[in-house]
Parts: C-alpha cells; sequence; structure tokens
C-alpha cells in the first residue's frame, strides 16, 4: 500500500474510528520488502503485506500487543529475503477534553485543548453560553441540566474532565455524578478558592464518597504560576493537563536541570559571579 | 486536533493535488533530541512544512534528503547527528541522534 492509501486509513482512526497500527520498513536487506513498505493492521484485519503470509501473521500478533502497550516500537522480521526491521505505531482517536460551565476561563481553555490534540466539549446548563459563536474549536456543545449533568457525554479512560461553572453548586452535582459512577477519567479537576473547594469535599464525603475518590481530584485546579486572568487560568489548567499526559515536575526547567547554577558555581567558586 | 492528524491530513491534500510531498517520520532517538519517535512532518516541495521533527536542530538535513528521496522514489533512513562540539555554533548540539524515515508521498 502506498503512504497516501495508509494515511486515510490511520486518519479514520484519528477521527475516532476504530484504532489501527502503522507498519513501516525501516531497515532491510533486500529489494524485495523494500524501506518504506507499509501495512496498516487493525483488530480482525489488515492492509498490505510483507510479501509473506508468515511475516505478515507475525505482524499482526505483534500490532496486538502494541495496541495494548500503545507505545511504538520496533522488531526485527523473518522474511524469505531476509530479516528485516520494522517500526510499529498505534494511532487512537484522540482523548477528549470535557469543560463543564462555559464562562470566561472554558473559551481559551478549549482553544487550548484543540491545539493540544484533544476533542473537546463544553457543556453548560444555560442557553446561550455554549454555542459554537463562543467555543468554534469543540466537537460537541451541549446544553445540560445539573440534575443529569453528562447525559449524552461519553465518558471514559481518555476522558479529562475540567470543572469550570459558575457556582460550587455546579461543580458538585457534575463532580457528585462523576464519583459515584465509578469510572475512572484520565484527569479530573475542579477549579475554585481553597475555601470553595474544601466546601465541595465536605458536602461529597457526607454522601459517602470514599477518601480515594477524592484524593484523586485535582483541585484546587491547575500548576502554580499564580495565574490570574482567564487566559492565564487556561493555560495553568493545560500546563496540568500536558503534566498528566507526558509527567514532569511542572518546576522550571532552570531550576530543576540548574544548568546555569552549576556552571556559575564552577566557574566562579567564591560566588561573585 | 493532533500534529499527526494535521500532518496525515497534508500528505493526503498534498496527494490527491498530485503536489511534490515527502514524509518524515522519526523511528527511532536516542540521547537529548528536540523530538522523540512518532514525530512526523510533512514536505511539501510546492507549499512547504506541516508538523516538524525538531527545528534548527537536524530539520534542515531532513529537508535535504526529502529532495532526494523525491527525485529517485527511494525511501530512505537518515541518521541525524546532534552530537557536534557545542563550541562550534553548529546548530547541531542538542546531545542526542535520532533517525528518520523519508518516503515519498
Amino acid at each position: 500500500m502506498n503512504t497516501a492509501e495508509a494515511a486515510q486509513e490511520i486518519l479514520a482512526a484519528l477521527a475516532g474510528g476504530p484504532p489501527v497500527v502503522e507498519v513501516l520498513v525501516m531497515d532491510s536487506p533486500t529489494s524485495v520488502v523494500p524501506v518504506g513498505t507499509r501495512m496498516v493492521v487493525r483488530a480482525t484485519s489488515a492492509s498490505g503485506s510483507l510479501g509473506d503470509t508468515e511475516a505478515d501473521a507475525r505482524v499482526r500478533e505483534l500490532s496486538r500487543e502494541v495496541l495494548r502497550t500503545r507505545r511504538p516500537r520496533q522488531e526485527r522480521i523473518d522474511t524469505p529475503a531476509g530479516p528485516v526491521t520494522v517500526y510499529l505505531e498505534p494511532h487512537f482517536a484522540p482523548d477528549e477534553l470535557v469543560i463543564v460551565g462555559a464562562g470566561h476561563i472554558a473559551r481559551p481553555l478549549c482553544r487550548i485543548g484543540a491545539m493540544l490534540g484533544y476533542a473537546v466539549t463544553v457543556l453548560d446548563d444555560r442557553p446561550d453560553f455554549a454555542t459554537l459563536e463562543r467555543f468554534p474549536e469543540a466537537v460537541q456543545l451541549v446544553k445540560a441540566d445539573f440534575s443529569d449533568p453528562f447525559r449524552g457525554v461519553a465518558l471514559g479512560a481518555g476522558t479529562h474532565l475540567v470543572l469550570v461553572t459558575r457556582g460550587h453548586k455546579y461543580d458538585y452535582d457534575a463532580l457528585r455524578d462523576i464519583m459515584l459512577r465509578g469510572v475512572d477519567l484520565a484527569y479530573v479537576g475542579m477549579v475554585g478558592s481553597q475555601r470553595r473547594v474544601r466546601a465541595t469535599l465536605e458536602q461529597l464525603r457526607r454522601e459517602g464518597i470514599s477518601t480515594e475518590r477524592l484524593a484523586a481530584v485535582y483541585s484546587p485546579i491547575g500548576l502554580d504560576i499564580e495565574a490570574e486572568t482567564p487566559e492565564e487560568i487556561a493555560i495553568s489548567i493545560a500546563a496540568e493537563l500536558v503534566r498528566v499526559r507526558r509527567g514532569g515536575t511542572g518546576v522550571s526547567m532552570r531550576d530543576r536541570a540548574r544548568v546555569v547554577e552549576r556552571f556559575l558555581r564552577h566557574n566562579h567558586p567564591s560566588g561573585e559571579a | 486536533m493532533s500534529e499527526t492528524r494535521l500532518v496525515f491530513e497534508a500528505a493526503l491534500e498534498s496527494a490527491r493535488q498530485g503536489r511534490k510531498a515527502v514524509l518524515a517520520t522519526i523511528v527511532n532517538a536516542k540521547g537529548s533530541t528536540p523530538r522523540g519517535v512518532g514525530s512526523r512532518m510533512l514536505i511539501d516541495l510546492e507549499t512547504g512544512l506541516v508538523g516538524t521533527v525538531g527545528g534548527g536542530c537536524g530539520e534542515a538535513q531532513v529537508i535535504e534528503t526529502a529532495r532526494e528521496v523525491f527525485e529517485t522514489g527511494i525511501a530512505q533512513v537518515a541518521r541525524v547527528d546532534l552530537t557536534e562540539d557545542y563550541l562550534s555554533w553548529s546548530p547541531a548540539v542538542c546531545g542526542g541522534i535520532f533517525d528518520v524515515l523519508i518516503e515519498r508521498v
């Protein structure tokens, strides 16, 4: 299969279809299976071929593992023409970012979230708030009812939930609904002052929500950068989402790597840098 | 929208329009490299770049190789070595090495 055909199948997965594994020959001793030879493997079928039934079967077996681990890898595969090295990369539907409350913070957060590759849903109970004019980058806009806040919204292991409603009554309703469902989301964050957060948590404890489930909530939300404007707060929340995705400490790289500090100490031991 | 998706959409668009285009994929990376395995860039020789495999650090070499791959039609893996002497003022001093598979779209 050529690159364009592979791109088409990979794009279908990235747009929300069933996941696929992209297979690319990256090293080969033979022009029978040249570098750049492609396959796309799905759960029960495959497109393209390494030109040998057994080698293709091995690729499909490896692809199942790659779908499980969700990480790219390389593998040597024997073919009648000699051993080739393949690169395997899984492609999934994008993670979701569900923003509850379509107010000031939600607007910049929706834009940044879309830039970061999330499929963004914005939800509000007020008409005229979760609208396409205000949230052009959203893939889903929901007019919600806080007695059943997530009706019509798919929530799963790839969902990042941000609670930024206009009052802790609504945060409470939404958080309570999530806590009672027993699904583990990728991230749950809730905006609020320490006081407002404590009030919400106290009420949930009274409802019998377990300590472990409450401990998983990121609240107050965002990384500590003294964010103040809605845009700054959105950046702070987005930075926390990136950290959940990639890891890291959230500390300035300068203070982590301390290249400057060590350089100066080494070159000016008396400290008169 | 994810970077991967933007790059594949651009690749498909270039193919549909019949433009000269080449896809670069990082398939291997060691040490300090600006981008990791799975990063991609579409080099459309008529309209420009979509995505990145590392900016100043090695991208020029990839673009050079892309021209060659387009001319020959033969995919190849380019090794980008960023371990040059850091006093050289070369852009290639990040400290790592990566391999990019470059193929004609």
